[in-house]
């Protein structure tokens, strides 16, 4: 599993707790990857919408102008249920090697 | 970096490598992300990304190199006529001899059509026509009417009377040797602006794509007539004819980039 997948997974893990808008899905996962800039976060959530696993909306922001908020489709939440297989398997593959 | 400067930087090169459409939309979330309320401006660059590398990013490799083939064709036919203005001959004059009067035609056909199919089907129209863009195009029109005029003017009968009864070079043959610098520099300034017009299309509005087809037509009319001013078989049938032997065969292809050029602006 590679960090882009890692970093996907995390993100449609983000959206299955609840529609986002941009910022709140760049700001925890740059908090947990600190190396990784927001504008590569950004791509890959872009990505996801081409790929047709998320979708957005308009809707009004906290008292300021609308804003985009993304959501899961069906398709990413398969997407998510594959991705966490294979983040378990890798998991139990390393702690067999006594990684804790 | 301020946050405007950051979306400005941005903008640019996302529309530089992303279809209109692509675009505008990440330009509309970069606004959104650069204009949160708790986004330290101070930490833009290192929170983001710098702008290019996050345009870069976003870029459909595919789509992208296709661009830059019509781009880089487009140049290249603005690059033979920049060098035509500056040397007077082409390397294939000693294989194609007379023919070399149809390269910047070519160069043009080629140009108009490509630019014309390319910016139509790909490139969009933003916002009402740009006073810039008037501008420009009565600037390439001043331009190029100055080695325009000035051939006509040489090539007078009257003209080329008094240059053939000045015995020693004087302010008549001075006039008549400053033709080949006018239309070398206009020719040149012409290239360039062509190029910007065609980079401006793809950064702002389409039709800018105005200003690379006229600029690209007066280049054309200036090849041409260096080409001709420089041969030395030029098959005139005396004085009184000279003036109308370049004129009326140049009609065609300024009719064409006039055409050209309208037809970008709608």
């Amino acid at each position: 599993m590679l960090k882009k997948e890692l970093l996907e997974l995390c993100l449609l893990q983000l959206l299955d707790g609840g529609d986002k808008y941009g910022y709140e899905v760049l700001t925890p996962l740059r908090a947990a990857f600190p190396d990784t800039q927001e504008s590569a976060i950004y791509a890959l959530l872009r990505g996801l919408g081409k790929e047709k696993y998320t979708e957005w909306y308009m809707a009004p922001g906290d008292g300021g102008p609308d804003r985009k908020y993304y959501r899961l489709t069906p398709a990413g939440l398969e997407r998510l249920e594959a991705l966490r297989g294979e983040w378990r398997h890798m998991r139990d593959a390393i702690a067999s090697f006594g990684v804790e | 970096m301020t946050r405007e400067i950051y979306l400005k930087k941005f903008s640019r090169a996302v529309r530089w490598r992303l279809p209109p459409k692509e675009a505008e939309e990440a330009i509309a979330d970069y606004r959104e992300l650069v204009f949160q309320e708790k986004r330290d401006e101070s930490r833009l660059v290192e929170e983001l990304g710098d702008p290019v590398q996050a345009a870069r990013l976003l870029t459909d490799v595919k789509s992208y190199r296709r661009w830059l083939a019509v781009f880089g064709i487009l140049a290249l036919g603005l690059v033979l006529m920049a060098k035509w203005c500056i040397l007077g001959r082409s390397q294939l004059d000693y294989f194609l001899g007379k023919t070399r009067y149809w390269f910047p035609v070519l160069v043009l056909m080629v140009g108009l059509v490509l630019s014309q199919y390319w910016f139509r089907r790909y490139e969009q129209k933003r916002g009402p026509l740009s006073r810039r863009l008037i501008l420009g195009l009565v600037l390439v029109l001043a331009v190029g009417a100055i080695p325009l005029g000035w051939t006509w003017y040489v090539s007078r009968p009257e003209f080329l009377e008094r240059l053939a009864q000045e015995l020693f070079p004087g302010p008549v043959a001075r006039q008549a040797w400053m033709l080949q610098y006018v239309l070398r520099y206009g020719g040149c300034a012409c290239t360039l602006i062509a190029l910007a017009g065609l980079v401006l299309a793809k950064l702002f509005d389409r039709r800018w794509l105005a200003l690379y087809t006229l600029a690209l037509t007066m280049t054309a009319l200036c090849v041409i007539l260096i080409f001709w001013t420089r041969s030395m078989s030029l098959p005139w049938y005396g004085v009184n004819e000279l003036q109308f032997y370049y004129f009326p065969r140049m009609v065609l292809v300024g009719i064409a980039g006039l055409v050209g050029t309208g037809v970008a602006l709608c």
